[in-house]
């Protein structure tokens, strides 16, 4: 068994007076896609978190972050906010021009790499946004959502990346709403709910834990946290 | 990377934003040298030049047509503190269209000379002269009550004397009398002015010649025998009136906030388009976003001081650049205390919307007390409300500038040392209290 890059035991976590982990644990491997379910209040802080206890410019530094919004400045093409992105992670300028092209490769712009990002549809804004987030190449990328309105050609794209970010060993932790794409896509899955991590593992693992050994992800994931609206945000 | 690296980092791309957004850069630009523009020419031709003195505009009517009545709105016409309407060659109104525009507040003043004015001068009685006046208008009320004595002394050819004081005893409870005794003996004076004007050798000194020859009109201002001494910086553009400098500053240094604060605003926005997060858990300083913002606010800020100096200059000749090092000092000093403000405001709103409405309050109040609209420093406030202004940034911003465009004071100058300083005090806190508020709000969690 591959080695644990994440390895979190009773983690709890308050943020604005809110308890958004309660006594969490977790492992995830190098080099494999877990796929975190339950919101992103209870996901990504989850994650953030667990990075958090040394809470240091150097531990930040392992962490890439692919965020929901497109976090892209409109107005700069796309050779632009890669080139400002890796920068201001402290690249130098030769592995900066590095950092740039595969980012233009992992994102699919090459040729559109002098346009404005405001001229780019939805799903090659998608790209770019992974492809920033990869740019430092660092140990652990935190993924939300980010195939969030793309079409299916941009999205498939998407997928491929990230199946490539893995093959190079990279760790992905992925949350999304599309329970047929985290099923596709991750290794593993950990289902939070209410801020506890209330299982994990393959979804054949989750599927026979939740006693429906044929049943879908959203089926298993309705089955562990139950069928109540979920307000979290 | 550290700090100062990732800060540049941050300024470097926001310059790059700002100056890719063209039609938002030159209206950043362009807007303030409009207002310059136009305050500075509203305040170049309203105050008449380099004299300081403002005009007023007077509509007049001339019922009468005779030469002496002529002669007097022409008098009205040649006193620079008055700016006599209809101009030559446009239509004439009557008394009740000059009433009209007074109670319209189209016009403040109007003088109606009515029928029989000529004659009347000549038989030395008081003419028909109406003033039509709207009474809230005191100040400039007593401007056109100097002009109306000058334009009538002139009318008169020097003749009104005696029957001025007559007049003007009668309005003060002389029986008739007593007022034509004074006409009496003011008849001998005037007679032997008359014949000095005339040039009698018997009483001219030679040795004693006006410098602007015999003047009547302006001879009541130089009844009481004083002595008049100019004291002005010896480098002060002789074109340069104190409304024009103080306009081109007092634009300057309320539209550099504003434009200050649209930069600032880039925070806000940084953390609505989500790459705030982004910048967050790069690894890099936290403060630096914040520093980097700051750089660039500076940046930007003195770049429109500058347009605006050289504009001032260009078109105004304010004399900017007399003293570069008082102008690199005021200058930076200014943009940072301007950019000090617009952080705070901006981290500490929630939203753009929130920070645009603040900042435009706070901003227009400060202008209004600190003095970039008309020159508050000189007016005669109670106490609490000149502590009051001097608690603006923008009153301590007006001090140096104004010290540098009028008094021509240095920057060793302890005026001008007094208002650096406090701008700068003002930037250290400001700054630490963005920078508190930005851990609090912008980086928790």
């Amino acid at each position: 068994m591959q080695e644990a890059l994440l390895a979190v035991t009773d983690l709890s976590y308050s943020y604005r007076e809110r308890q958004a982990v309660r006594a969490a644990s977790l492992q995830c491997r190098r080099g494999a896609i877990l796929g975190l379910l339950g919101g992103f209040t209870g996901t990504m802080t989850f994650a953030g978190a667990a990075f958090r206890p040394a809470g240091d410019a150097a531990m930040r530094s392992r962490l890439g972050l692919v965020p929901q919004e497109l976090a892209l400045y409109d107005d700069l093409t796309a050779r632009e906010n890669l080139a400002f992105f890796a920068r201001f992670q402290g690249l130098d300028a030769a592995a900066t021009a590095t950092a740039v092209a595969r980012g233009l490769e992992l994102a699919g712009l090459v040729d559109r790499q002098n346009d404005r990002v405001k001229t780019f549809s939805g799903g090659m804004k998608r790209r770019l946004n992974l492809a920033i987030g990869d740019l430092h190449g660092h140990e652990l990328l935190l993924l939300d959502e980010p195939s969030v309105g793309v079409d299916p050609q941009s999205r498939n794209h998407l997928f491929e990346s990230l199946r490539t970010l893995r093959s190079a060993g990279r760790t992905l932790i992925y949350t999304s709403h599309q329970m047929d794409e985290v099923q596709r896509l991750c290794d593993r899955v950990a289902v939070m709910h209410e801020g506890r991590v209330v299982a994990s593992g393959t979804t054949a693992e989750l599927a026979a834990r939740a006693g429906t050994p044929d049943a879908n992800l959203e089926q298993v994931f309705l089955s562990l946290t139950g069928r109540s609206l979920r307000d979290e945000a | 990377m550290n700090l100062f690296s990732a800060s540049v980092c941050i300024a470097q791309k926001d310059l790059r934003l700002f100056f890719r957004d063209r039609t938002g850069m030159m209206l950043g630009l362009l807007l303030p040298i409009a207002l310059v523009t136009v305050f500075g020419m509203i305040m170049k031709f309203a105050f008449g030049g380099s004299s300081g003195m403002p005009k007023v505009a007077v509509w007049v009517v001339d019922a009468d047509g005779s030469d002496a009545s002529a002669k007097f709105v022409r008098g009205l016409r040649e006193l620079g503190m008055l700016s006599v309407l209809p101009r030559a060659g446009e239509p004439a109104i009557d008394a009740a269209m000059a009433r009209a525009l007074v109670l319209d507040g189209e016009a403040h003043h109007a003088i109606l000379v009515g029928k029989g004015y000529g004659e009347a001068l000549a038989a030395g009685k008081e003419p028909p002269i109406t003033v039509v006046r709207d009474p809230g208008r005191a100040m400039e009320a007593r401007l056109v009550g100097i002009g109306l004595m000058q334009a009538t002394m002139a009318a008169a050819e020097g003749k009104s004397m005696p029957w001025l004081l007559a007049s003007m005893m009668r309005r003060q409870g002389m029986s008739e009398a007593g007022a034509e005794r004074v006409q009496a003996s003011m008849l001998l004076v005037q007679n032997v002015i008359d014949r000095f004007v005339a040039g009698d050798a018997e009483l001219k000194d030679a040795a004693a010649t006006p410098a602007n020859g015999f003047d009547m009109a302006s001879i009541f201002e130089d009844m009481v025998p004083v002595v008049r001494e100019d004291v002005q910086p010896p480098a002060r553009p002789k074109n340069l009136n104190h409304q024009l400098a103080q306009s081109v500053a007092g634009m300057t240094v309320m539209m550099l906030m504003f434009g200050l604060m649209a930069c600032s605003v880039t925070l806000l926005q940084e953390r609505d388009q989500g790459t705030l997060r982004r910048l967050l858990v790069s690894g890099a300083p936290r403060a630096s976003l914040l520093f980097g913002k700051f750089l660039f606010c500076i940046a930007v800020g003195l770049l429109q001081l500058a347009i605006m100096f050289v504009y001032g200059e260009l078109v105004f000749g304010v004399g900017t650049f007399r003293d570069p090092l008082t102008l690199v000092v005021l200058a930076v000093t200014w943009a940072a205390a301007a950019t000090a403000f617009g952080m705070l405001i901006a981290v500490w709103a929630g939203t753009p919307k929130q920070a645009e409405g603040l900042s435009t309050m706070l901003i227009l109040v400060m202008a209004a007390l600190g003095g970039c609209w008309f020159p508050i420093q000189v007016a005669d406030l109670p106490w609490w409300a000149d502590v009051v202004t001097h608690a603006t940034l923008t009153h301590w911003a007006m001090t140096g500038f104004q010290g540098m465009f009028w008094h021509q004071k240095g920057v060793l100058d302890p005026t001008m040392v007094r208002a650096i300083a406090v701008q700068w005090g003002f930037v250290a806190v400001a700054t630490m209290l963005a920078w508190r508020v930005w851990r609090r709000r912008f980086t928790a969690g």
